[in-house]
């Protein structure tokens, strides 16, 4: 048995996203399968090809701190939730990339490393910048698990933020060819993970925040413990900027070592929440990689993407669904993929289609894989 | 145990056609920043025993972009001020200047490393955080070698004063090859201000003047006091090392 000092666990979490400004509320959201995917004035007005998004309303668009307050929101809540103050914990973080708000005299530019430095006080050290692309959020909450294990702190805030919805950002991911360009149908349809109609992700802001702590720490003050994180993986594809090897080689690595350090076997992982952004390419690999990971295990773990109901949420996106695999842990119930209805052939997974996954679910692993082929997987299970 | 076996600097004054670093011609795309990181991190890497096997861990620039996005942003800023139709459109090339750490992808995918890797971001003072975690994964008896890298300019509009640095650490006794002598990472030590200090955004700058008191530094133990610009400004830093 792992001594308490050595074992993780999560006792706060925080979130804002396009569908719901707290925790509790972005899990009731995900559950029902809504969509906070929509039509967004600003990318009409500037005549975009693409003008669908996941847009955070709680904080205004013109707010020229966005992208702190944004942070702050989800960081606060966790800390709440945790019974929890700055000043007692360590502070990993991924702020992702620089933003440009747009302000009276034009865009403004805002360096995601000054975000950073604003929010990072009062935190305890190590206050570490996490930058892993989409990645980043879930690298974060490894880190953080890593050195709370390893004994050199006994609470962090973990996650990640993105403010990303400008004219600037969509003209460059459309240029990927990664975004879903509108088709003139129901926007909140824009993101697709795994179907067959699917046309690429649809970009969005948000944050979230989780606390973790030693169980040492956690029953010393008496704190709410949600769920215990047990491993954390990484790997690299090493293959190409642009799109993943489509066999997954990069992402089965990643989902092994993330086991292997939990201590567990493939076959004791109950469910999976998938980075899956409706890519054609990256759903395709992702799905390959999940098959291999559990080998002829596979047709009996439940598998799910947020991404249809939030969009991506670039640096907070690992962050988010590390929120909901949380909950899953809780609840045992898997959320429904949104917009997905027909799922690709290449993409044959035991999807969750339509409404929840009711099996006790206990074991979670959350992945990310992002651009560069930067990848990172965290598991979490029921506490007790 | 950690010793510093190498490190390399790449700076460039100006930047033109011919002025960058010299490097595969695939890095030629990237922006000066991650251009001159990799061109630091190509120059130690000859060093390591196990380049696939190393710990990686790459510090993003201050600021993600380049000139050309820079005047893109501009342009259609002008462009829509005057009442014109869509933007011009993006060169995807250029999409590739905002990826946080595009230097750690472009040397996984050049040298084939596939072990611990760290993409730290560009505020103040993550030189020293990123120092830490190479020290965390040596003295933890995680990998044998580990490569720390970083490259900075002014500003992602500016590309003027760029700079690289590259060190590679080892758990293995060796000798720093510009001293002759072995030279081991004892401790990062960090101590909270009074006072919030002015601090200077740039990945590569701290780092490369550690290097240059390392250099000018005799034998025996070396208490380097990071300057409070190189830190966040929140903590002072203290980097022990000892030349043997």
């Amino acid at each position: 048995m792992i001594d308490a000092r050595h074992r993780v666990v999560v006792t706060g979490c925080g979130t804002v996203s396009a569908i719901a400004t707290t925790a509790p509320a972005f899990w009731e959201a995900l559950l029902a399968g809504r969509s906070g995917i929509g039509r967004i004035p600003r990318l009409v007005a500037a005549q975009l090809p693409v003008t669908t998004g996941g847009e955070v309303t709680a904080v205004p668009p013109d707010r020229a701190d966005r992208d702190v307050a944004l942070a702050n929101q989800a960081i606060d809540e966790a800390l709440d939730a945790a019974h929890l103050h700055r000043d007692g914990a360590a502070f990993i973080w991924a702020t992702g990339l620089d933003t440009y708000q747009q302000g009276e005299q034009g865009p403004v530019f805002r360096p995601s490393g000054s975000c950073f430095a604003a929010l990072s006080r009062p935190f305890r050290e190590p206050r570490r910048m996490i930058a892993a692309a989409c990645a980043a959020g879930t690298q974060a909450i490894g880190e953080a698990y890593w050195n709370i294990r390893a004994g050199r702190i006994a609470a962090c805030v973990a996650g990640g933020s993105s403010c990303l919805l400008s004219p600037f950002y969509i003209m460059g991911f459309a240029a990927l060819q990664a975004l879903a360009t509108d088709d003139g149908g129901d926007p909140c349809t824009a993101c697709r993970p795994f179907d067959r109609r699917r046309r690429g992700f649809a970009l969005s802001d948000g944050a979230a925040a989780l606390v973790l702590e030693s169980l040492e720490a956690a029953r010393r003050r008496g704190a709410p413990v949600l769920a215990e994180v047990v491993g954390f993986g990484m790997s690299q594809d090493g293959f190409d900027l642009n799109r993943p090897p489509e066999d997954g080689r990069g992402a089965v690595r990643c989902l092994h070592r993330a086991v292997e350090d939990a201590g567990l076997a493939p076959s004791d992982v109950d469910a999976v929440n998938a980075h899956a952004t409706g890519t054609l390419v990256g759903d395709r690999a992702e799905a390959a990689a999940i098959r291999r990971f559990f080998g002829s295990d596979w047709k009996r773990k439940a598998v799910s993407s947020l991404k249809g109901a939030i969009g991506h949420a670039m640096a907070a996106a690992g962050a988010l669904e590390a929120v909901a695999a949380v909950a899953t842990c809780r609840t045992g119930l898997v959320p429904p993929t949104v917009n997905l209805h027909d799922p690709d052939e290449d993409c044959e997974l035991r999807h969750v289609i339509g409404r929840p996954h009711e099996d006790d679910v206990r074991t979670v692993v959350s992945t990310s894989f992002g651009m560069g082929g930067q990848n990172a997987a965290v598991v979490f299970r029921r506490f007790p | 145990m950690t010793y510093l076996v190498a490190a390399a600097l790449r700076r460039s004054a100006v930047a033109g056609p011919d002025a960058g670093p010299r490097q595969p011609r695939d890095f030629r795309r990237f922006n000066l920043p991650v251009q001159l990181a990799l061109a630091a991190a190509a120059e130690v890497v000859p060093a390591a025993q196990d380049p696939t096997a190393m710990a990686v861990v790459s510090l993003a620039p201050c600021h993600n972009g380049s000139p050309e996005l820079y005047r893109w942003v501009q342009n259609a800023d002008t462009a829509r001020s005057r009442g014109a139709t869509a933007p011009a459109r993006m060169n995807p090339t250029y999409t590739l200047h905002v990826i946080d750490n595009l230097a750690l992808s472009a040397f996984v995918i050049a040298h084939g490393s596939d072990g611990y890797y760290l993409g730290v971001g560009g505020a103040p003072g993550q030189a020293w955080c990123g120092l830490e975690a190479v020290r965390e994964r040596l003295d933890g008896g995680r990998e044998r070698e580990a490569l720390l890298m970083a490259g900075d300019q002014g500003g992602a509009g500016d590309a003027l004063d760029g700079s690289g640095v590259a060190l590679l650490f080892s758990v293995r006794r060796t000798a720093y090859a510009p001293l002759g002598r072995p030279v081991e990472l004892l401790a990062i030590e960090r101590s909270p201000r009074p006072e919030p200090q002015p601090v200077s955004a740039h990945a590569a700058e701290g780092l490369c003047a550690l290097l240059h008191a390392v250099a000018h530094h005799g034998v025996g133990a070396l208490a380097y006091e990071v300057p409070p610009q190189h830190t966040d400004g929140i903590d002072r830093v203290t980097v022990r090392l000892r030349v043997a």
